[in-house]
């Protein structure tokens, strides 16, 4: 049986952890050091999600082909019965690992236009945009996480690198709540 | 007094757009992770077109005692190398109001007398949008099993008169149409042989439409799994 503690998991969860810790300093921050703070979280948090989708895509892509090397299969933690289910592995046949490279690659990319010029004239409308965009994937990642604890075969599961990047997802409209507040309150800069 | 206001002035943006630049930037570090996921494990062909991998489903199934969860991809022999010992899989998608289908009992009866040593048969039973298509799990039971209800065959006949003998292969329900429309299918009967790791092998569609070979599924098993 393969263990659930695979080396991508520790990367991503590493990555997580960094991020968190960028955020929970960025935050703390005034000025515009604490903006490029919660911005740098963001960019690590938009590259785990990007990162972590690739992945469940991949082993969505080997587990079609019977392949199960990527990630564990048995036990409560595993992806074989979440990624691997052909009823809910998928959104209008679209795999949710794509839909997460797309949806993190616009996020990334408005952190990075914010992160490249603070002080643009379209900076503010982009926190914005940030904000809402990331908070239009919270209903996704709690019907996934519905899906996996009750939906699947043999429910509920817990599927490590969906967490991961549904955790992504979560630290990203904390940072993006944190950059409204910053230009809010005018501690942008 | 100039310079302390042009002190106080709000930060202005750079000249160029980065957002350009950003682009380019996302555009990059999107194509590298979609090449590194597609070297990690390539994108599988699936469809029901021969060759590919057959679209995998999971769907409550009769098996003659009561309605279980059934995996299609849970009965293949994924290590399969073109042995003999490993079972292939005919995949019939039928409706219990289908006149053809109807028709079709004697046959599967038959070619499941004749193969059931060497191939798995699984009858996907869907409901047609069509007028006395109205199906339910009692009528596919009943189907399967020769027992009697009436309101199989277009609402015409009692399920206990159907051709052919009573089956043994598990009938998956499928009256949402959601394996169907997975599998592209509009209309029933059709099949399908896959081969032992879930490679569609034939596919009726292929070989008896317009321009096909006109090749039957008798004929068909004949050459691929009895040719073995």
């Amino acid at each position: 049986m393969m263990s659930v503690f695979t080396p991508p998991l520790i990367a991503f969860i590493i990555g997580l952890v960094a991020s968190c810790y960028l955020l929970v300093k960025g935050r703390g921050a005034s000025g515009e050091h604490g903006t490029l703070g919660v911005l740098n979280a963001s960019m690590g948090f938009s590259a785990v999600g990007i990162v972590g989708s690739g992945w469940t895509w991949a082993v969505h892509n080997s587990m079609i082909m019977g392949s199960s090397s990527m990630c564990a299969t048995e036990g409560l933690v595993q992806c074989g019965s979440v990624i691997g289910d052909p009823q809910w592995n998928n959104l209008f046949g679209i795999p949710w690992g794509l839909i997460g490279i797309a949806s993190f690659a616009l996020i990334w990319f408005i952190v990075l236009s914010i992160r490249m010029d603070l002080h643009a004239k379209w900076t503010s409308g982009y926190v914005d945009m940030l904000f809402y965009v990331s908070l239009a994937g919270v209903p996704f990642v709690l019907w996934l996480v519905l899906v996996e604890l009750t939906m699947v075969d043999g429910a509920p599961h817990i599927c490590p690198y969906c967490t991961v990047i549904h955790i992504a997802l979560v630290g990203m409209v904390a940072c993006s709540y944190s950059l409204r507040q910053k230009r809010d309150a005018g501690t942008w800069s | 007094m100039m310079a302390r206001r042009r002190a106080k002035a709000t930060p202005k943006g750079k000249d160029e757009d980065v957002r350009t630049v950003a682009m380019l930037v996302t555009a990059g570090i999107i194509s590298l992770v979609v090449a590194i996921s597609v070297i990690l494990a390539p994108i599988p062909q699936v469809g029901p077109d021969e060759g590919n991998q057959a679209p995998d489903f999971v769907a409550d199934a009769y098996d003659g005692f009561g309605w279980n969860e059934f995996r299609l991809s849970d009965n293949y022999d994924w290590d399969w190398n073109g042995s003999t010992e490993s079972k292939w899989f005919l995949v019939y998608f039928m409706d219990t109001d289908c006149p053809y289908c109807w028709v079709d009992g004697d046959e599967m009866s038959q070619l499941h007398s004749q193969w059931s040593d060497r191939v798995n048969f699984i009858t996907v039973a869907a409901e047609l949008s069509i007028p006395n298509h109205d199906s339910t799990r009692g009528e596919i039971e009943a189907f399967r099993d020769k027992t009697s209800y009436f309101g199989c065959n277009s609402d015409r006949d009692d399920c206990v008169d159907r051709p052919g003998t009573p089956n043994d292969w598990p009938y998956v329900d499928d009256q949402s149409m959601t394996i169907m429309d997975m599998w592209g299918l509009s209309a029933t009967p059709v099949s399908f042989i896959l081969e032992p790791d879930g490679t569609v092998a034939w596919n009726k569609n292929k070989h008896q439409s317009q321009g096909g070979d006109g090749e039957e599924l008798s004929e068909a098993l004949q050459r691929l799994v009895g040719g073995q």
